[in-house]
């Protein structure tokens, strides 16, 4: 598909401006016509859908009159190409609100038509990207930089995914500590979770051990996403040690529901979204 | 001997040349070429012989089958011919037929939501134009058979789709609808900001039509003669009026008595017999 078919005829226009009548200028003319029906050519072909051929030809035909009766013969025809199947060209969009997961206002997007159209172009989500739409929509992000939904595209994802989520914190049963926000980056680190320390607010009163009292209990951390948007996650502490004998082994503790280490805690821990959820057991036959 | 047929006798006759534009744009033009790949160029060399010879475009039969006024197929039809696999095999009959898709358009000027049939190419070709209403209001069309006449006409009809390319009954009402709303700048009426962004958006279009002519576009050939007997129709008027007007008359020039005081009724006055009816009137009119 043509990105800009109206910026292409345009130029077929200014291939195509009238020259005067001259013999001279009849070549000229010419090559110009062939070259401005080869953009026209161009255009018919990547629209069709079923293309036949006659297998055999129509005879030609006298100037100026009627083609010949078409023969039995002249209806057998071959298919050259069926466009239906062909792979279809991405639509260039951009978005005329924030939208999850692509952008907020003035995004350009380039998505499958068959997505693209129900999803966005029918809700109003996103327009065409033509020159006056981009430059519309462009003016548009500039005046509302300042009350952006989100900071950035994936950040709703982010926070969804981080407040589903209950992290082991685990800690040494054998040396004393107390938590501190490089035991929750690396804790975090170990489930793929990378972030500065900068961005972990920790809970206000000190968590120190090792003390087997707060083996498997909940607490929370607040972690601020580009200086902005904040996530409470929860964090479920564990007591280890390299003696195998006197580990703690815990079955399926990621199921276990835990009381809070700070009694205060318990509303937001419970307001929280849900860190297990049983999946219903499809039976197939 | 003439050829009769419904344009030279009857209501066709003197159907408005308004209308038979539209028709010979919906019926008569050559649709742009769908279904075969066309030839381009005066004359073709036989890259073999090297003959030269003249190239010439005889475009597919198709068929438009009652359905395709129900949806907007894109100007794609039915094909009907052959198959033919093998030398010896013998020739198969086939139809080829578009893939027709549920789907919904937007219009932007009517501003709903419809639910059609439609082709894929018909989705294509609303994106390639930016939107439902261009793709109506505008469409390139390259149909012509010589080479010279396409060369002069492409300037002229390149702002707008004709009717033979849209086709359907569908979009053809769509597209009227459209154009009435927008001569008569009848679109969000609610929304005044709304309302000069659209039209200023589409306002290009108008110029290729008058009002008279959005005024004949779309309409099928029954409807036409329909609206144009009741563009024409003339109440019949009772030959008593005229009559008692003409009697008057003559009395009056004959100075008889009675006659001086009475007044000639128009029709219009006598419009109907319910007036005299009424019980409360002190004076009857006669």
């Amino acid at each position: 598909m043509l990105k800009f078919p109206r910026l292409l005829v345009n130029h077929v226009k200014a291939l195509a401006t009238p020259t005067s009548s001259s013999n001279a200028d009849y070549l000229s003319q010419q090559t110009r016509i062939v070259k401005l029906f080869s953009y026209l050519f161009l255009f018919n072909f990547l629209q069709n859908t079923f293309i036949l051929k006659r297998r055999n030809p129509v005879p030609l035909h006298k100037k100026n009159s009627k083609p010949h009766r078409l023969r039995s013969r002249n209806f057998i025809y071959d298919l050259v190409e069926d466009t239906n199947v062909k792979k279809k060209e991405p639509l260039d969009l951009i978005l005329t609100q924030y939208v999850a997961g692509l952008g907020n206002v003035g995004t350009r997007v380039s998505l499958h038509p068959a997505l693209a159209y129900p999803k966005l172009l029918l809700p109003k989500l996103a327009d065409y990207a033509t020159p006056e739409n981009i430059e519309k929509y462009k003016k548009l992000a500039i005046d509302q930089e300042n009350d952006k939904p989100f900071s950035s595209s994936l950040v709703e994802k982010t926070m969804k995914y981080l407040s589903h989520k209950r992290m082991s914190i685990v800690m040494s049963k054998d040396v004393p500590w107390t938590l501190e926000k490089w035991h929750i980056k690396a804790n975090f680190r170990k489930a793929g979770i990378y972030l500065p320390e900068d961005t972990i607010t920790m809970p206000e009163k000190p968590i120190s051990g090792p003390n087997l009292d707060l083996q498997g209990k909940e607490f929370y951390v607040t972690i601020t996403i580009n200086n902005r948007e904040q996530v409470k996650v929860r964090c479920c502490l564990h007591h280890w040690t390299s003696e195998s004998s006197s580990q703690l082994r815990v079955n399926e503790f990621w199921k276990l529901p835990t009381d809070p280490i700070f009694p205060e805690d318990k509303p937001i821990l419970d307001s929280l979204s849900p860190f297990w959820v049983e999946r219903k057991k499809t039976t197939h036959f | 001997m003439p050829h009769i047929s419904r344009w030279s006798k009857g209501i066709g006759a003197e159907l408005p040349k308004e209308y038979k534009k539209f028709w010979k744009e919906w019926k008569l033009q050559q649709p742009a070429a769908v279904h075969y790949i066309k030839k381009e160029g005066i004359f073709e060399r036989n890259e073999e012989t090297e003959e030269i010879h003249l190239v010439q475009n005889v475009p597919l039969p198709l068929i438009y089958p009652k359905e395709i006024d129900d949806g907007i197929w894109g100007g794609e039809a039915i094909v009907q011919g052959f198959k033919k696999k093998g030398r010896f095999k013998r020739r198969v009959p086939h139809f080829w037929i578009p893939n027709l898709n549920k789907s919904v358009v937007y219009s932007e000027v009517l501003d709903t939501y419809m639910r059609v049939v439609i082709t894929q190419r018909a989705l294509r070709l609303i994106h390639e134009n930016y939107g439902f209403d261009h793709y109506l209001l505008k469409w390139r069309n390259y149909t012509y058979c010589n080479i010279i006449d396409r060369y002069i006409k492409f300037f002229s009809l390149i702002t707008y789709t004709p009717a033979c390319d849209l086709r359907s009954l569908l979009t053809l009402k769509l597209k009227r609808q459209i154009l009435i709303a927008l001569a008569d700048k009848t679109l969000y009426l609610n929304d005044p900001k709304k309302h000069t962004e659209v039209y200023a958006k589409y306002e290009q279009y108008l110029s290729a039509y008058t009002r008279e002519e959005i005024e004949w576009y779309g309409l099928t050939y029954k409807e036409a003669c329909k609206k144009w007997m009741k563009l024409n129709e003339k109440p019949p008027q009772p030959l008593k009026i005229q009559y008692r007007s003409e009697l008057i008359a003559k009395l009056k020039e004959n100075k008889i008595k009675e006659a001086e005081n009475v007044n000639v009724v128009s029709p219009g006055e006598m419009s109907s017999w319910l007036n005299k009816l009424n019980p409360f009137s002190k004076s009857s009119k006669t």
